[in-house]
């Protein structure tokens, strides 16, 4: 009950608190019960200001009623009313620390306040704690962290958002300039894309949304638009890259050496390249992309992750063992450096480790039961394992 | 979490207060103690608001009431238990904690005279509190026009917190000098924010990373090349990477878009005082100060120029009125000591000779805030 949502209410009932309200509060002062039982008759009845009013007065009495605070908030969320809707839901999430639709409400007026840090985080934690079966609040909220991990240049999750979002309905038009700009790494909101570029990131979006949904053919016609139409934009030729990077590796070789010659001090680009040249057995360039790549960012761990498969197919197996545990301990969520330590310990006759690895690669791939996707970022997203 | 986003920066272990207390009083601090270690969070609060209630002088009290509060984002409620904090030991990081509060109430002038404070009572907390307070301390001099002492601080902690996406927009927005916070400026601006931001994150990295640097400015000046500040921060960079010509033609770029732009004049004159052009830079210098009259590097300039020029009495009006408007300038007080060591006046010219050296003693005045905040934070840590 306290979690209800307000969504659906009626924003129409502008009306400021009746005289004969406040009269009467001002005549007999009203038992906390009253006044909550009150308020609660006038938003039913959508005499939303009034009822505003009358729940402040019951919070001045009961501060921590819970009733009061999750009503007020999400009335004045809908009044559109975000910095005190987010203070209201803040004094009630601090009692109710379990309730996944607050938790949204709260992330939404923070975002509407342009907070998006924080905006980002309570969304997420509504999506942790879960939102029923309010399937419209649940299609709010995952919009919102896709758009916002983009803007926290979080690309790489923000198109791992976008494949689930799509994943699980049909498709929505809504997602189009939030999968261009995921795709073309561009950390905007749909509100801030500059007017002259809208055209290149809907196109791009339309591309992204393709082959998340496995169209091919839409695939093909909106990237050969998409190249064709913006040649000397960064992010154009990285894009179709990773697009081509499954099935046409030779032409995703080419693209990502385009990108280069455009964002030369991208690491990524080095990395996606690299990986696209060890699987092509070219080690030598590969290793030299995956060293700059690291000396570019030294915390990337897909960049070491690539130093060490280059290496290990050179010869270097120690060397590549450790850059690869490197990668581990950048980042150890990677499927992949688990598969390629799991080989090299095994190669090198180090099974006790050999064996830990697996256990780690069973966990990773129990944990991410969803079906296999291709990445349009960073190599760590890829969740095949290396050839 | 991101490191900008306040929270859980209960950091600072406090001393218990004297065991003098009434029983009752006593027995709530213990339980205080134990819900809040316990993670019982609501518990501890309850505590510590009935402890600060039998007692108003427990510090403790309120600084932990104060903190559990700021972690829960109930800004308004923890400002009211941090003020009971600013007569006490604690005023330091209570301080910070009024200017975060502020901040997120909204009460931005309020926020900048506590981060000031905070300033003042020596940049004290923990290294998690200074971070978050330093940043938002810079946010608020960005949009208070000081974007350049906004920069600095921003610039002093980038190599440690690295390519952080909060850090690259405050300091895109300082950087274009736009009087704008995060959460405020026009949608429009996005793109040239995140450009110069990058730019100016990738800079002040170490090593500085100026082919990522370049790459970003030379984006912005692509798509914004008519837009005020763009070649000015574009020389700005040139600058930092010592190519002087480059900067040079940027600052004069700058000129023909915004022909008031005193930070380009004064940029300017700079370097005209390096080739010994001082025609062109005391006329830039005066430009500059009629653009903007409080410009303390422009008297400063100006100053140096009409003593190169042998024009003493001038140079002593202008280095004095730079002195008063940046106090704090090492060059200043410098050639303050050579003009009046010049006109004769040994007595004035030692005084200025002192405050440099006590200056120099104290930190490096070339970048006052940067080094007073390195020297605050040794402290701190």
């Amino acid at each position: 009950m306290i979690c209800h949502l307000l969504l659906a209410a009626s924003l129409a009932a502008a009306v400021s608190p009746t005289a004969s309200a406040q009269k009467q509060q001002a005549s007999s002062p009203q038992s906390f019960d009253q006044l909550l039982q009150s308020a609660e008759k006038a938003r039913d009845e959508d005499r939303n200001d009034e009822a505003i009013h009358l729940f402040r007065l019951a919070l001045v009495q009961n501060p921590n009623s819970e009733e009061a605070l999750w009503y007020l908030g999400a009335m004045l969320y809908e009044k559109e009313q975000f910095a005190e809707a987010r203070n209201v839901l803040r004094s009630f999430l601090a009692i109710r620390s379990d309730a996944g639709p607050a938790w949204a409400l709260l992330g939404m007026s923070e975002f509407q306040t342009r907070q998006y840090p924080r905006a980002l985080q309570h969304l997420q934690r509504a999506m942790a704690e879960g939102m029923g079966d309010r399937k419209e609040l649940m299609q709010t909220v995952f919009y919102h962290v896709t758009i916002l991990l983009t803007r926290l240049e979080r690309y790489d999750d923000s198109l791992d958002m976008l494949q689930r979002m799509l994943a699980s309905g049909a498709p929505d038009p809504t997602l189009i300039e939030p999968a261009g700009l995921a795709g073309l790494r561009l950390p905007y909101l749909p509100a801030e894309i500059p007017p002259d570029q809208r055209d290149m990131i809907a196109i791009a979006g339309k591309a992204v949304v393709a082959l998340q949904m496995q169209r091919q053919d839409e695939v093909d016609a909106d990237f050969d638009r998409l190249v064709a139409a913006y040649p000397d934009q960064p992010g154009v030729h990285f894009l179709r890259g990773a697009s081509l990077a499954e099935l046409h590796p030779d032409q995703a070789t080419a693209e990502f050496d385009r990108e280069l010659a455009i964002s030369p001090s991208s690491a990524l680009v080095r990395v996606r390249l690299a990986q696209q040249l060890i699987a092509a057995g070219e080690y030598d360039r590969a290793l030299a992309l995956a060293q700059q790549a690291i000396q570019l960012e030294p915390n990337r761990a897909s960049a070491h992750m690539m130093a060490g498969e280059a290496l290990i197919a050179k010869g270097d197996t120690s060397g590549g063992i450790k850059e690869l545990e490197t990668a581990r301990q950048d980042d150890p969520s990677i499927g992949r450096v688990h598969w390629d330590l799991l080989r090299a310990y095994a190669a090198s006759g180090r099974k006790d480790e050999a064996g830990k690895e697996k256990s780690e690669i069973e966990k990773i791939y129990h944990s991410n039961s969803s079906s296999h996707s291709q990445s349009l970022g960073d190599s760590s997203h890829d969740s095949q394992p290396p050839q | 979490m991101p490191f900008i986003v306040p929270g859980l920066l209960i950091a600072v272990s406090m001393a218990a207060s004297p065991a003098t207390a009434p029983s009752r009083f006593e027995t709530i601090a213990k339980q205080a103690e134990a819900a809040r270690t316990q993670d019982r969070v609501p518990d501890a609060i309850r505590l510590y608001s009935e402890g600060t209630q039998l007692r108003a002088s427990w510090a403790d009290g309120w600084w932990y009431l104060g903190s559990l509060l700021y972690d829960q984002d109930r800004f308004k409620d923890a400002e009211s238990a941090f003020q009971h904090l600013t007569s006490t030991s604690h005023r330091g990081p209570a301080y910070a904690f009024l200017g975060l509060c502020e901040y997120e109430n909204g009460n931005h002038d309020s926020a900048l005279r506590e981060f000031r404070a905070w300033a003042g009572a020596g940049w004290a907390g923990s290294p998690e509190l200074v971070d978050v307070a330093l940043f938002h301390f810079a946010l608020l001099l960005t949009r208070d026009g000081r974007s350049v002492e906004s920069l600095y601080l921003l610039a002093s902690v980038a190599p440690r917190l690295g390519d952080k996406p909060e850090l690259s927009e405050a300091m895109g927005i300082a950087s274009l000098r736009l009087r704008y916070l995060p959460e405020n400026y026009p949608p429009e601006l996005r793109e040239r924010i995140w450009l110069a931001g990058k730019a100016a994150l990738y800079a002040a990295q170490s090593p500085r990373d100026f082919a990522r640097a370049d790459d970003f400015a030379s984006r912005l000046e692509r798509r914004y090349p008519g837009q005020p500040d763009i070649h000015y921060f574009r020389g700005t960079i040139f600058t930092f990477e010592n190519k002087a010509a480059e900067a040079e033609r940027e600052y004069r770029e700058e000129l023909t878009i915004s022909p008031h732009h005193s930070p380009s004049m004064v940029a300017l004159a700079a370097i005209d005082l390096e080739k010994a052009n001082r025609v062109e830079a005391g006329e830039l210098a005066r430009n500059a100060i009629e653009a903007d009259p409080e410009n303390p590097e422009a008297h400063h300039l100006l100053g140096r120029v009409l003593m190169e020029n042998g024009d003493l009495h001038d140079s002593l009006s202008e280095l004095e009125t730079a002195k008063r408007l940046a106090p704090d300038n090492a060059g200043v007080r410098a050639h303050l000591a050579m003009v009046y060591a010049k006109l004769g006046r040994s007595q004035e010219a030692k005084a200025e000779s002192a405050a440099l050296l006590a200056l120099k003693n104290k930190e490096d005045l070339m970048a006052p805030l940067t080094v007073k905040l390195r020297g605050a934070k040794e402290k701190a840590h």
